[in-house]
């Protein structure tokens, strides 16, 4: 199963929606994660916040491929994209193990084949650099085996970009 | 000088961003200001704060390999902030993350570094620190040995007149001695970061973490979240199972 999750307007959502099973439209009416560990330590795998992305983590978390749409915030993703990842930490659990030779959560719903990135708007290389950097990370962290990061220098590219 | 530390955890209490910058703080000269940002609403009262600072340093909690949402809001913020009133000031950061490896915040460090370039104001390095939560853990024990301690000294003294024991006094020192340990990494860097924010220099950029082995560390983090979730319930509703 693909899940995307945008940042985009309703006409890209529209031509999105038919290329993709599930998708989470990162239009930033939600509150950010507390960081209070609830989805891990309280109610697994769902918020205790009761807004669209109380259980967000499960899409993402049954998902074979993730594929993010984001606008460049300084090599990051979006504030809006950013938040549904923060709220999704539920799809691992609390307990921890090695992953890519470093410390990992263990993963709720198993490894998953490919995270794949497209960010637009204006982009330097350094944030360029990063985003690819964090990108990679963010598959160790959770659990993709594979990565790809791909910069849209104009957004009607996405048109012609299979899903 | 007046130095913005900048608290960068939603946490309204016991944040470990909070406790590291309040060690920081020990070694910055000149007038400090200690603000914290939850939500949008905070933007504008730090915001003029930085109107009239040379420095300011955010202490921010590691989510998900970045920086976290409400924060890269407020860095939007403060980017046309900067530039609409051509601000100038130098920016450093203390991040900690939930894993021992302290340079798992290095993208949030060149997310910090990108925001800088974009603003117009200095970038002035940061630290990394990993086992952030347990840093927490550790300040909330020596306050217990201390008051353990201080409990000890007032009964033996009012009981046989001997204050101070050598046997509690020996025990305190053990356990004072231990959560220095621990902490070492985090206070030299500390250090350092305040002699180069007094001196406005760049301080690089260094990670660090809770001096541990990592496979200790991982045994302690797990009976950690399994006792939280036992008291909070977590436990019997499934708690590593798909949903």
């Amino acid at each position: 199963m693909k899940a995307v999750i945008h940042d985009l307007n309703e006409e890209y959502e529209r031509l999105l929606r038919e290329k993709c099973e599930e998708m989470i439209s990162a239009n930033g009416r939600y509150a950010p994660c507390q960081g209070c560990f609830g989805c891990w330590t309280k109610h697994p795998a769902e918020c205790y916040m009761k807004d669209s992305l109380q259980t967000a983590c499960r899409i993402i978390g049954r998902a074979d491929e993730v594929i993010i749409i984001t606008d460049n915030c300084y090599g990051a993703y979006s504030p809006a994209v950013k938040n549904v990842l923060d709220r999704s930490i539920g799809l691992s659990t609390p307990l921890s193990t090695y992953r890519g030779k470093q410390m990992h959560h263990t993963l709720r719903y198993g490894r998953k084949d490919k995270l794949r990135v497209y960010a637009y708007g204006d982009m330097t290389d350094a944030e360029q650099e990063t985003f690819r950097n964090m990108v990679e990370r963010n598959a160790i962290n959770f659990g993709f085996r594979e990565s790809e990061f791909h910069y849209l220098a104009f957004l009607d590219e996405l048109e012609g970009i299979t899903l | 000088m007046k130095t913005v530390l900048i608290n960068g955890s939603p946490k309204r209490k016991l944040s470990v961003s909070s406790y590291l910058l309040g060690i920081l703080r020990l070694w910055v000269r000149g007038g400090v200001v200690k603000e914290q940002i939850r939500s949008k609403k905070d933007h504008e009262r730090v915001l003029e704060h930085i109107k009239t600072a040379d420095t300011v340093v955010f202490g921010l909690p590691l989510y998900v390999d970045g920086v976290p949402s409400h924060i890269l809001a407020f860095l939007k913020d403060m980017e046309s902030f900067c530039r609409e009133h051509s601000i100038c000031v130098k920016v450093y950061v203390i991040s900690n993350g939930g894993f021992i490896e302290g340079n798992q915040n290095r993208p949030l460090m060149q997310v910090m570094e990108n925001f800088c370039r974009r603003s117009k104001i200095e970038w002035c390095g940061g630290i990394g620190i990993g086992g952030g939560v347990m840093l927490n853990v550790l300040r909330i024990m020596f306050v217990v040995y201390l008051g353990l301690f201080l409990l000890n000294v007032v009964l033996s003294g009012a009981g046989t007149g001997n204050w101070l024991p050598s046997e509690v006094a020996g025990n305190f020192a053990k356990q004072a001695g231990m959560t220095l340990f621990f902490h070492l990494g985090v206070f030299f860097y500390s250090v350092r970061m305040g002699m180069a924010v007094n001196k406005g220099k760049y301080c690089g950029e260094k990670f660090t973490r809770v001096l541990l082995p990592s496979f200790l560390f991982i045994l302690m983090a797990d009976v950690f979240f399994v006792i939280i979730s036992v008291f909070q319930g977590g436990i019997l509703k499934g708690w590593l199972r798909k949903k």
